[in-house]
């Protein structure tokens, strides 16, 4: 039995042994995150239970696929879900121009994917709580429009009538609480 | 675009943020092979799954977990292979009935193409043994219900007894058909049992000395026949 504080190697290696133990442990961690996303893009829980459905066979399913000695479990399931979610509403409301990074193309970032620090976004979760509880009201916009729906800069410049410029600026002040947040640091 | 002026741009380039002009340029630097790029992508990664908490907190249903766990997990046997199974143990069982349906059915055919068989013989030698001259023919039975017919004789070939008006028998009767010689108990010439209309035809296709035997008889016996009568000759016929 696979305990349930078992790393992202040992998840890894039972999923791919087909141990529906280790989904369960990895549903529990990500799938409160995965749905609470689900659920505030489609603005429907059964669309939302559907696609948790879809993330974890898809994890299930691509297991074999992932290195953990490359990237980290969460931030490929929470790329997967977040994909998944704007994948939906564009298929659904066709509303939008690509711009999104294909999955397939974030799947080979992940895969590649060597964190400089041990900590996750989870290990780090008061971490990023309180980053985007620090977050002021324009920022958290900005950046929950580009999250959720997917809107280039200038559409939310548009659709908040605000200069682009002036987007650019909440924006950059966001992500870079975020970045602190999760202690990546940008160094370039 | 510098490095420095893309540090600014990788989360959203991750989120398809950007503008067109902006991502292409991103593309094509990143495809140039650059570790740097490769790197701060991978980090911006990191980045944009955290925002996983702008999201108001949910609480999935408990269903929905046991839903997962029962989609991957492999079923003992599903509802699909229960049917399947007792589809297959109807079809077997459908086998089986028709198998031995058959194979009654078979021996049955068989049995009736032993008898087709054997009563076409005995029509072969009938023919025989009316076609040969030596035959000697005796009519007996001239009253009204009575029975009545031939008897065809021939030393070497056997004879041919063809009557009809026999009386009907029990289910557990036959006629037995005699020899009776001049001196000593009668001779079983065979069994035999008329049609519905009290019509028969008994071939014995062995030869009858004929100065021995005297007349034929028929008597109603049990089943299998008897070795001497046990009953009166129902009818008699004298061969001389």
């Amino acid at each position: 039995m696979i305990p349930k504080d078992a790393g992202d190697t040992e998840l890894i290696e039972e999923l791919r042994a087909r141990d529906a133990d280790a989904l369960a442990i990895v549903y529990d961690r990500y799938g409160h995150l995965a749905y609470s996303v689900f659920v505030r893009v489609t603005r429907d829980q059964s669309i939302a239970e559907d696609l948790v459905q879809e993330l974890f066979i898809r994890v299930w399913n691509r297991a074999k696929d992932f290195d953990p000695h490359k990237g980290k479990l969460s931030v490929w399931i929470l790329s997967i879900a977040r994909n998944i979610a704007i994948d939906h509403v564009r298929s659904a409301q066709a509303r939008f121009q690509s711009n999104l990074r294909p999955l397939e193309q974030t799947d080979q970032l992940l895969f590649s994917y060597k964190p400089q620090e041990p900590e996750s976004i989870i290990d780090n979760a008061k971490a990023v709580s309180r980053a985007l509880s620090e977050l002021n009201t324009n920022q958290r916009k900005v950046l929950e429009m580009a999250y959720f729906e997917g809107f280039s800069q200038s559409e939310i410049a548009t659709r908040l009538q605000e200069p682009l410029g002036t987007v650019k600026s909440w924006m950059r002040a966001a992500l870079a609480r975020m970045r602190a947040a999760v202690k990546l640091g940008v160094t370039g | 675009m510098t490095h420095a002026e893309m540090n600014e741009l990788y989360e959203l380039y991750v989120l398809g943020s950007l503008e067109p002009a902006e991502a292409a340029e991103i593309d094509e630097h990143v495809r140039t092979g650059c570790d740097y790029c490769l790197q701060r992508l991978q980090d911006a990664l990191a980045v944009t799954s955290a925002m996983c908490g702008l999201a108001e907190p949910q609480t999935p249903p408990r269903r929905l977990r046991g839903r997962i766990l029962a989609a991957v997990k492999p079923q003992k046997r599903s509802q699909a292979w229960i049917f399947a199974l007792a589809g297959l143990s109807a079809a077997c069982a459908a086998l089986i009935v028709f198998s031995v349906w058959s194979a009654t059915n078979m021996d049955r055919y068989r049995a009736h193409a032993a008898e087709l068989e054997a009563q076409r013989n005995q029509l072969r030698s009938a023919v025989e043994i009316l076609s040969r001259s030596e035959t000697r023919t005796v009519q007996f039975g001239h009253a009204n219900n009575q029975p009545r017919g031939r008897v065809f004789v021939n030393p070497q070939q056997g004879l041919v007894f063809v009557g009809s008006q026999l009386p009907q028998l029990a289910s557990d009767q036959t006629f037995q058909l005699w020899l009776i010689p001049a001196s000593g108990a009668p001779e079983s010439a065979g069994l035999f049992r008329p049609n519905a209309a009290g019509n028969f035809v008994d071939v014995r296709t062995t030869p009858v000395d004929t100065t021995r035997i005297q007349a034929v008889a028929v008597s109603v016996e049990p089943p299998g026949g008897s070795p001497a009568p046990t009953t009166k000759p129902i009818l008699v016929v004298p061969l001389g």
